[in-house]
């Protein structure tokens, strides 16, 4: 098998053309160790298999940044067979730079001149035959982003180079330092398919991981180093980049023409709109608004359409699951309908994500994610953060409600170590949308005639949190994390394509699945279990049993004259009739048109001719025997959360509950709101479910909102302590796993949940008690919490930070 | 534009659009590596090319490509002023 590896700078159209090669038959995965993508991809070619991995994008091979090691290492240890260098042919001179490094290492390679387009606009005249003659390697013309591409003639020369064997590889004059490399080069004894001239240079540079590799030690070369500085006052580092680039420089000027001196591109053009002093702002204000509507808002409304077909899955399920025989729900079933809830309402949100992930493409291809860093690093550097730490946080839901899965996942492209890891331990303090039903519940329990009030100061709050956490956490924990220099490249402006942006939203999406879906699942088997034992005691069962019995029995009093009765005088066919009558009642909910309905009738009466008409009754007797169907249901409903609060009162999770409330009651949380928010670690929906089931308490003509309120138990400053501790509370596992992805480590994830939990429990509690102590009311404990945090933001960001700089962080 | 003579500027001190040649960089470690990698480079032409909107980071035009560098890294480029 052919081993083809693509390398470039970043931005030269490596992954255009990756996708253009290999179609969408590419696999995705990490490359050993770090969270850096690996995309290869294996195809056949005239008999032969040809792989190929798209390297990420690197300047050089010396920065030790992330990606550099990633694509230093895999040079050197995968075997490669030929390197295929693509090459932003608008910007040829820099690109050359790496090109030299890479011909060096005496492996045979082909050169593919993207985005000529852009070239040709620029009226460069790039003469390839002599570039091709200079440098000795096949040299292809592209346009990645044109359909059909060349991508035969390219497999033809990639197989063509892999025949090859290189005797003399490309060399580039070092003068004075020729000499030195020579030197090296007879000190090394390691055997590979790498140039030892290029393992030689490397050495000189000092380079850690090729040191190691040729067994020489550091300190030979400091003295080979101090040496050459004695003798010819020249720095090795800077002396390299400079032959380099004056190489590069000559091979330009030899082959390419600038018929247009005129520098003035489309690029500069746009940058004075979109980096204008005056203008920045608002646009970046209007891009990020049109994300958030696009993905949040409108992702939200297709919801709408996709939720069917979850609930379709739903009530299959519920079908193929056995039946209940009235309150005796079998243990499968309950256990069935409590998986299938935990997937849909994950999957409920892939349209939103799809979305966004999309949206995070385009403007990763376009150019402008780089920009944004640019106009907004000053603001987030007092926090420790990076100006790339911008769409992360307004993902996670810098407005009404976001998620901190997408938030999580685009805090990969962060180059800044420290920043990166804070900006992923931050996002989880962001507005979850799925918080939202649960403040609305307690603002509309609570703060009715405040809630616009309230929403303001809960969704704002969370950013003042994110930077204070984020100042915290650089300045303590993350002290010693490396960072980056803020050197970065404003690349030229790009127009995406169609197939990339789809390709790449469609695996994050499947990521997500695969990764989160998996483990979510595994927890929600836990909490199933934690609340469904020990289960209710016998007494209590017995109780339940008769009041069961003597709805039963109403039933058939009611029933008893009614010719339809000797369908429905045994209790098996009751219960069928329940049902029929709670199944046909779910589905015919789903059921739109007219005709869906008629279809979704024939279906039922097909499978029960002689129950169904009960259900759906035409004759008066019939209607009778309906009315005291649909009584029985509901009282076995009623019966059935009274067993379900039973279960989870006295269930593990329950026990767990009530054994923290000596502590939570000073923040004025009892049992059952503990329940509550252990349970929505599992998803967030789950803490109003929870709520809701055990406040339900049957009386079901009260909204949720009512008896929350009616309960007595609380009053708003309770619920101002509960939406406290909402705000801070731990991410859920859906996010738990993306910052294990992301970060790379069990002990990040650990963190990421003990400390909001503990901010929030310290927090809620300190602001409860002085509530009582001072007699403030719900809306005063709110204001006071958010006028603190807002001004701890304001006086961090008055002390000037230590890392306001640069500095060199602990090497590895 | 400002014809100069003073030597010693840094990068950071240029104004928009003030050119210039870079001479000496004081930088170290992977920040030199990034810059050099970058085309840092001592007699490599620059030009400044705006503030970011709240002044920092600035924005340089090097090698025809465009790079932003915090005026903190930019202080440790000695360039000579051309105009
Ligand atoms: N005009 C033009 N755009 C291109 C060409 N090749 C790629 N692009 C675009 O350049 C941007 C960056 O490409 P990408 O493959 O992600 O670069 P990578 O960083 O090297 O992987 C994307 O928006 C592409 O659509 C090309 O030949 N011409
Ligand atoms: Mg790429």
């Amino acid at each position: 098998m052919l081993k083809v590896a693509l390398a470039g700078q970043p931005n030269c159209g490596k992954s255009t053309i990756f996708n253009m090669l290999s179609g969408v038959n590419q696999h995705v995965a990490n490359y050993p160790g770090v969270t850096v993508d690996k995309k290869s991809a294996t195809l056949k070619f005239q008999g032969e298999h040809i792989e190929i991995v798209d390297l990420p994008g690197t300047y050089s091979f010396s920065t030790y940044s992330l990606e550099e090691m990633v694509a230093k290492t895999f040079l050197l240890d995968e075997g490669t067979d030929v390197i295929v260098n693509v090459v932003d042919a608008s910007s040829l001179r820099r690109n050359l730079y790496l090109t030299f490094q890479l011909l060096e290492l005496g492996k045979p390679m082909v050169m593919l001149l993207n985005m000529m387009d852009i070239a040709e606009r620029r009226e460069l005249e790039i003469d390839i035959d002599k570039l091709s003659k200079m440098l000795n390697i096949p040299i292809i013309e592209t346009v990645g982003t044109k359909r059909g591409g060349k991508k035969k003639e390219i497999l033809e020369a990639i197989s063509q180079a892999g025949k090859v064997t290189i005797a003399e590889p490309f060399k580039i004059d070092y003068m004075e330092f020729e000499n030195f490399i020579a030197k090296i080069e007879e000190m090394i004894s390691y055997e590979s398919t790498i140039s030892k001239r290029w393992l030689a240079i490397k050495a000189l540079e000092a380079d850690k991981v090729i040191l190691e590799k040729v067994n020489i030690s550091k300190d030979t070369i400091k003295d080979i180093t101090s040496n050459i500085h004695a003798k010819y006052d020249l720095d090795v580092d800077q002396t390299f980049a400079r032959v380099r680039y004056d190489s590069a420089d000559v091979v330009y000027h030899k082959c390419v023409k600038e018929k247009n001196q005129d520098l003035d591109t489309l690029t500069a053009k746009v940058d004075r709109i979109i980096l204008n002093k005056w203008l920045a702002f608002p646009v970046l204000g209007l891009i990020i608004y049109l994300i958030y509507q696009l993905s949040i808002v409108w992702g939200y409304e297709l919801t709408n359409y996709t939720w069917p077909l979850l609930a379709t899955l739903k009530n299959w399920a519920i079908t193929v699951l056995p039946p209940p025989e009235l309150n005796n729900v079998p243990m499968i079933t309950d256990f069935g309908i409590w998986m299938i809830n935990s997937a849909i309402a994950l999957l409920n949100y892939v349209p939103i994500f799809f979305i966004l992930f999309a949206l995070i493409a385009i403007l990763e291809d376009v150019g402008y994610m780089p920009r944004m860093a640019f106009i907004l690093d000053r603001v987030f550097r007092k926090f420790g953060l990076h100006g790339q730490s911008t769409l992360p946080l307004v993902l996670g839901g810098a407005f009404v409600g976001g998620c901190a899965v997408p938030g999580i996942m685009a805090t990969k492209g962060i180059a800044d170590d420290r920043a990166r890891l804070a900006t992923i331990l931050t996002v989880p303090y962001m507005n979850c949308l799925a918080k939202v039903p649960f403040y609305t519940l307690l603002l509309g329990a609570f703060f009715k005639e405040d809630m616009g009030l309230m929403m303001f100061f809960i969704s704002t709050v969370t950013l003042f949190i994110a930077l204070i956490v984020a100042r915290l956490t650089t300045s303590t924990v993350l002290q010693n994390r490396e960072t980056a220099p803020f050197i970065m490249e404003l690349p030229t402006y790009h127009l995406p394509t169609f197939s990339g942006v789809i390709l790449r939203a469609t695996q994050r999406v499947w990521l997500y699945i695969k990764k989160v879906m998996t483990i979510v699942l595994a927890v929600a088997v836990v909490l199933f279990v934690l609340l469904q034992f020990p289960g209710v005691s016998a007494e209590k069962n017995i109780e339940f049993s008769q009041q069961m019995d003597k709805a039963l029995v109403q039933f058939d009093k009611k029933v008893q004259k009614s010719k339809y009765y000797e369908h429905i005088d045994e209790a098996s066919e009751v219960s069928a009739l329940i049902n029929l009558y709670d199944s046909y009642k779910s589905q015919r909910m789903l059921a739109g048109s007219k005709a869906a309905v008629a279809s979704l009738d024939a279906a039922f009466l097909a499978k029960s001719p002689e129950l169904f008409p009960l259900v759906r009754p035409q004759d008066k007797d019939a209607k009778k025997v309906g009315k005291a169907a649909r009584k029985l249901s509901k009282a076995n409903k009623k019966l059935q959360i009274a067993i379900k609060n039973e279960k989870i009162t006295n269930s593990f999770l329950g026990m767990f509950g009530r054994a923290l409330e000596p502590l939570t009651q000073y923040a004025g949380f009892d049992w059952r709101i503990n329940v509550a928010f252990l349970s929505s670690f599992a998803a967030r929906e789950s803490a109003v479910a929870t709520l809701g089931s055990i406040y339900e308490k049957g009386k079901s003509h009260l909204s949720p909102e009512e008896s929350l309120a009616q309960d007595g138990a609380y009053t708003p400053v309770h619920a101002a302590s509960m939406l406290l501790f909402m705000i801070l509370t731990p991410p859920c596992i859906a996010t738990m796993v993306v910052v294990k992805l992301q970060s790379n480590s069990y002990r990040w994830m650990l963190f990421a949940i003990f400390f909001p939990t503990s901010l929030g429990v310290i927090l809620s509690l300190s602001f409860f008690s002085m509530a009582l102590q001072f007699n403030w009311s719900g809306i005063e404990l709110m204001r006071n919490f958010y006028l603190s945090a807002a001004t701890l933001t304001l006086i961090l960001s008055l002390f000037k930070t230590k890392q306001s700089g640069w500095q060199v962080g602990k090497s590895q | 534009m400002t014809q100069s003579v003073d030597p010693s500027v840094y990068l950071s001190d240029l104004q928009k659009n003030q050119k210039g040649i870079i001479r000496q960089c004081s930088a170290t470690g992977m920040l030199k590596q990034k810059l050099l990698s970058m085309g840092f480079i001592p007699g490599a032409e620059i030009i400044v090319l705006r503030n970011a909107p709240l002044r920092d980071p600035i924005e340089i035009g090097i090698h025809d490509c465009l790079v932003s560098i915090r005026r903190s890294e930019a202080a440790l480029l000695k360039v000579e002023m051309s105009c």
